[in-house]
């Protein structure tokens, strides 16, 4: 207890106010980087706790990370080659091709949902103790990334039965992930606020990238007729996940006007999303 | 003022009672704080109402005090803007030291996860560092005497291991402000006395400390230097304790709840203070039992020839009642601390739910120094009947 003594008083004070985040100006961006770096390793903590929480009923574990995509590729492969649907033809052999598309894009989906989720499947936590509710979708998306980085693996293991070789420029991956991911990131902040208060984006987020992922060439080739192809060269989220897959296959940035414009694109939604996060969240917490 | 460290200046807070316009109130209100407008919040708008309206108060450095109240009274919602959960609506409040809340136990525990791995994640929540909490961990999993149940998950947790942990988190994090909601409407009475020793203890380093709670009896256990006596949202009463409490109850009268299930503990004078209640045993009772009833007491001067009456009380009508002079014994209370002990033997009651009270007059009743209702008894069903006769009752006074 003589901690209590001993510990030179750092005063911080703290004033809350109406309106209290609410603010223009650069003292809200401050505040949103210290709050962001002093929550670093909550954010780590409650990685670790999501992590080793989710497997722990159950036997096939880590596993459940390679059954799921390995069935929805394995419908799609089937599909193919009975000739149900005609889906072109690929560069690399339709499986290895199918499953890294559907693993990046997986990146973006699933991390959607889990962003979304953070705030209203945290409950109580929200209402009882106060504490940057930031790390609660940081820690969902680091899950997703968790995810991601297992599943790499099974697609070596695809492209090392198919006797793919990927270019070495697949070093630059993660710089073409990482628009998708503060995208991601950002679109999160935004949706999760919002289902704080409106539980229909939980649904709404379901059917949405069901729908976009139809509609990118993630499972199949790009298509040339129209509206889908216009609408692909407009899409970020298309463009940053056909980007990184390209750049595995072939080795180079097909589009790289649009690679920037959706990199771009991403920032802008990342750092507003962050700030009306931020902004949002004492209000959210009243209302989750 | 250097010694303030809590300053709430004409602080409101409103809720919305229908949760369709709460929704749209809130996306009405995060839309303008987002393009940069500020919500002009000082008016009530259809279907909303002052859950806290116009308060003010200061909290000093090393002050306890507490915020009593009916529920839905505003205390609650007070507490969370005092922690940062919520903003106030109108009015402002300026925190000067580091804040450690228990507004609800357990809120940070993860079910499937141990008590181990819960410590460092809660801890984190609360803004300790990995380091910190290893230092601290054996002190946390002493304090809330968990240490058989360390690696189970907590939902394995009875309610009492949950508020032992939770609390124990909470004062190991070394709030120099610390909040707590009702913390000890669960937990054992030998754990509650722990938690006031803590209490106690972080107040003399130096800790400001605010308690919320509608039970009167644990209110006076914790010693607060104040309180503030919540009702419909507005402070009715702000001061001493004893004056606090008795308008509480007043207030409670006349609004006429009957709070039969609701433990109610009187300790009337200053000179003789009952700082716990033990019953042993804590199951239910079988016929035959004896229970025992002890009384933990601080007296600061000498009474002689007390009288106690204990009551138990069968629905609406008195089952049996009896003071100690009806076994001829004379209890003699001497200053200092001690404990009474009262035992009621030989139980032949079946299948019984009874409530039992307890008086402690001066002598020749000319007052009461303390009194506790309602305590609720349950003893388990047999096959054999029994008549109801006059109970065996013995008493006993220690001074320690």
């Amino acid at each position: 207890m003589n901690d209590l003594l001993n510990r030179t008083y750092q005063k911080q004070i703290k004033i809350y106010q109406p309106n209290g985040n609410a603010r223009l100006g650069f003292s809200i961006w401050k505040e949103m980087f210290t709050e962001l770096t002093s929550s670093r390793e909550l954010i780590l903590r409650l990685f670790i706790r999501d992590i080793s929480a989710r497997y722990r009923q159950s036997i096939l574990g880590i596993v459940w990370t390679f059954i799921m995509p390995l069935f929805t590729v394995g419908t799609f492969v089937y599909l193919n080659y009975s000739g149900v649907f005609k889906l072109g033809e690929t560069s690399i052999p339709y499986p290895a091709y199918a499953l890294l598309g559907l693993t990046i894009w997986q990146l973006f989906a699933t991390g959607i949902t889990s962003c979304t989720t953070s705030l209203s499947g945290a409950g109580n936590l929200i209402t009882k103790i106060n504490f940057a509710k930031e790390s609660l979708v940081i820690s969902s998306l680091a899950q997703t990334i968790f995810d991601f980085s297992i599943r790499v693996f099974l697609i070596a293991g695809v492209f090392a039965i198919y006797h793919i070789i990927p270019s070495w420029t697949i070093i630059f991956l993660p710089l073409t992930l990482l628009p998708l991911i503060l995208l991601t990131l950002g679109l999160g902040f935004i949706l999760s606020i919002s289902n704080g208060i409106f539980r229909d984006t939980t649904n709404i987020v379901t059917v949405a990238t069901t729908l976009l992922m139809f509609v990118t060439p993630v499972l199949y080739p790009a298509q040339t007729f129209e509206p889908i192809a216009t609408f692909n060269r407009i899409n970020p989220i298309g463009i940053l996940v056909i980007t990184a897959r390209d750049l595995v296959i072939d080795g180079s940035l097909n589009h790289p006007n649009e690679f920037i414009y959706a990199a771009v694109f991403s920032m802008i939604i990342f750092f507003g999303g962050w700030r009306a996060f931020h902004i949002s969240e004492p209000r959210m917490a009243e209302r989750v | 003022m250097d010694d303030v460290v809590i300053k709430v200046s004409g602080v409101s807070k409103k809720f919305s009672r229908n949760i369709k316009s709460l929704m749209k109130y809130g996306f009405y209100d995060i839309s303008r704080n987002i393009i940069g407008f500020n919500v002009n919040s000082g008016n009530l708008r259809p279907e909303e109402f002052w859950s806290v309206d116009n308060v003010s108060f200061e909290l000093k450095k090393g002050e306890i005090l507490g915020l009593i109240g009916r529920n839905g009274s505003g205390k609650s919602t007070m507490l969370k803007m005092l922690n940062g959960i919520y903003l106030p609506d109108i009015g402002e409040i300026e925190i000067r030291e580091k804040v450690g809340a228990l507004i609800d136990v357990g809120a940070g525990f993860h079910n499937l996860l141990t008590g181990r791995e819960n410590i460092y994640v809660n801890g984190a929540i609360l803004g300790m560092k990995k380091k910190e909490i290893d230092k601290k961990f054996d002190e946390i999993v002493k304090f809330a005497e968990i240490e058989d149940f360390l690696d189970s998950p907590t939902r394995n947790y009875s309610s009492g291991m949950y508020v032992r942990l939770g609390f124990s988190i909470v004062v190991h994090s070394n709030p120099e402000i610390l909040l707590i909601d009702e913390l000890l409407a669960v937990g054992d009475i030998g754990f509650q006395a722990k938690c006031f020793d803590k209490i106690g203890e972080l107040k003399k380093n130096g800790a400001s400390i605010i308690l919320v709670t509608h039970n009167m009896y644990k209110l006076k256990s914790a010693y607060p230097d104040r309180a503030i006596l919540f009702n419909k949202g507005r402070i009715e009463f702000q001061g001493e304790v004893s004056k606090a409490i008795e308008q509480y109850n007043t207030s409670f009268n006349v609004a006429g709840s009957a709070a039969t299930d609701i433990e109610k503990v009187i300790n009337s004078t200053d000179e003789f203070h009952v700082s716990s209640i033990e019953f042993l045993p804590e199951r239910d009772l079988n016929p035959g039992d004896t229970l025992t009833v002890k009384l933990d007491y601080e007296s600061k001067i000498d009474l002689n020839d007390v009288e106690i009456d204990i009551k138990l009380n069968k629905g609406n009508r008195i089952y049996f009642q009896a003071t100690n002079r009806c076994y001829d014994k004379i209890i003699n209370i001497n200053k200092g601390k001690g404990f009474i002990e009262i035992r009621i033997h030989d139980i032949p009651i079946n299948n019984f739910n009874s409530l039992l009270s307890i008086a402690i007059w001066k002598q020749k009743r000319e007052g009461i120094l303390f009194y506790f209702e309602n305590k609720k008894i349950t003893n388990q069903r047999v096959n054999s009947c029994s008549s109801e006769n006059f109970l065996k009752v013995s008493f006993n006074a220690v001074n320690i």
